[in-house]
């Protein structure tokens, strides 16, 4: 199958045999696809190895047969982002996570645009963790673990904003006492559901909670991202 | 295929260089053989020392065959100056174009959580040590201008103001003889990011 003008972000690229590059690429209409982009580590490549960072929004054409793709042709369609400083650190999180939670060539329809939306969210504002915990919900959605945000679990009832709760993993928010280790206000809960920016303690305690999650659907593994996230921010 | 098992084995072990495929290693191979074995004898020897004894400088990371290398012990560096470099091969650059005389840490890779690289992996420990003894007055950080190598970057630097120490970037642009028309749309973006004033 050949794709044409395939928009896409290349998410990892690492060295293959002599010249070549492996990369991890999130496309459009495949979702994440392995590409083999041949002789781009010569010094005069056709497609500068330059072209195929991170962050740069793609347009590619790919030949697949098999496990992995070729690459045909690569060139930008757009001006590239730079992820600068922190918003940097918080990118490679961002690839981390979708190279470690979906699997090549699983297509989920809305994951582009929910990636697409959000680097341009990491460059602008100074509000990195929110700008994560908005795409941690919407990549969750898109695989199918789509969290319980405005009910509380088994009964289904409506959240008490005023409330606090613990959220567990596939099951959803259940009482819990006040302002403990990962407690949640309802209204911080409802406001991420209704993608309204949280109270500060809101987004901590959902930065916790996050992980949590995510550590459940790797399988109780952790991201790389965390300990440097960490090192980065422990740091002022 | 081949009359001698000790041949072949020979032509497979060097196809592990960078560059070099079935061919060039079987003439490689030939060549030692038919005409240079002394010579061959001198790369076995060398190859089985270097293999043995070479490893990393406690201070710097870069390769020494001694706990701290030549560079780090030495008295006629400057003391003050500190260069980070992703690799040995980035040292060698710098030493080679530069009239560069302080000191160097070699991070033997760059953040890259996909690659399993964090912090420890780098050494970051070992140069927060470093740091911290007080010498140092500034940290050259010269990772190479990738999304990774930039992340690096900032990392290193917070590092550094941690400690107190200065902070500075290689500078990263239009390649000199280069024209604006034909250099790539990320390195004009990077190049008009970090203009300076004149
Ligand atoms: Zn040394």
């Amino acid at each position: 199958m050949r794709l044409d003008q395939q928009p896409a972000y290349v998410l990892h690229a690492r060295p293959y045999r002599e010249t070549s590059l492996l990369l991890e690429c999130l496309t459009r209409d495949q979702g994440r696809l392995g590409v083999v982009a041949r002789g781009v580590r010569r010094e005069r490549a056709r497609t500068p190895r330059s072209q195929l960072e991170p962050f740069q929004p793609l347009a590619l054409d790919l030949l697949l047969r098999g496990e992995l793709a070729t690459l045909v042709a690569a060139e930008s369609s757009g001006a590239p982002l730079r992820l600068t400083g922190d918003a940097g650190l918080a990118g490679l999180y961002l690839n981390e996570l979708v190279v470690r939670l979906t699997g090549r060539q699983d297509p989920y329809p809305g994951l582009f645009d929910a990636y697409a939306r959000t680097l341009p969210r990491l460059v602008e504002t100074a509000e990195l963790g929110w700008s994560l915990r908005r795409f941690e919900r919407d990549l969750l959605e898109q695989l199918g673990y789509g969290l319980q945000l405005d009910a509380e679990a088994d009964s289904g009832e409506p959240l008490d904003t005023a409330g606090w709760y613990r959220y567990e993993v596939e099951r959803g928010p259940v009482r819990c006492p006040p302002g403990r280790g990962h407690a949640l206000r309802g209204e911080d809960l409802l406001a991420l559901a209704e993608d309204r920016r949280p109270s500060t303690q809101g987004l901590a305690a959902l930065r916790m909670t996050m992980r949590e999650v995510i550590r459940f659907y790797l399988g109780g593994g952790e991201l790389r991202a965390w300990r440097v996230l960490a090192g980065a921010m422990t740091r002022r | 295929m081949s009359s001698s098992p000790l041949l072949a084995e020979l032509i497979e072990a060097l196809r592990c260089l960078p560059g070099v495929g079935g061919k060039s290693a079987q003439r490689m191979a030939f060549h030692l053989l038919e005409r240079d074995r002394e010579r061959g004898l001198r790369l076995a020897a060398a190859l089985d020392a270097a293999m043995r004894r070479v490893g990393h400088c406690s201070r710097c990371r870069n390769f020494s065959e001694e706990p701290v290398c030549a560079l780090c012990a030495g008295s006629g560096r400057d003391r003050h100056v500190l260069c980070v470099v992703e690799s040995p091969t980035d040292l060698a650059a710098i030493e080679q174009a530069t009239g560069y005389r302080g000191q160097y840490f070699v991070l033997l890779g760059r953040l890259s959580p996909l690659d399993g690289m964090g912090p420890e992996e780098l050494g970051l420990g070992l140069l927060t040590q470093r740091l911290t003894e007080g010498e140092i007055e500034e940290m050259i950080i010269a990772t190479n201008p990738t999304v990774e190598g930039e992340a690096t970057a900032h990392y290193l630097a917070q590092l550094a103001r941690a400690g107190g120490v200065k902070p500075t970037r290689l500078a990263h642009g239009v390649p000199l003889g280069g024209e604006l028309e034909y250099v790539d749309r990320g390195t004009l973006a990077h190049a008009f990011g970090s203009r300076q004033v004149l």
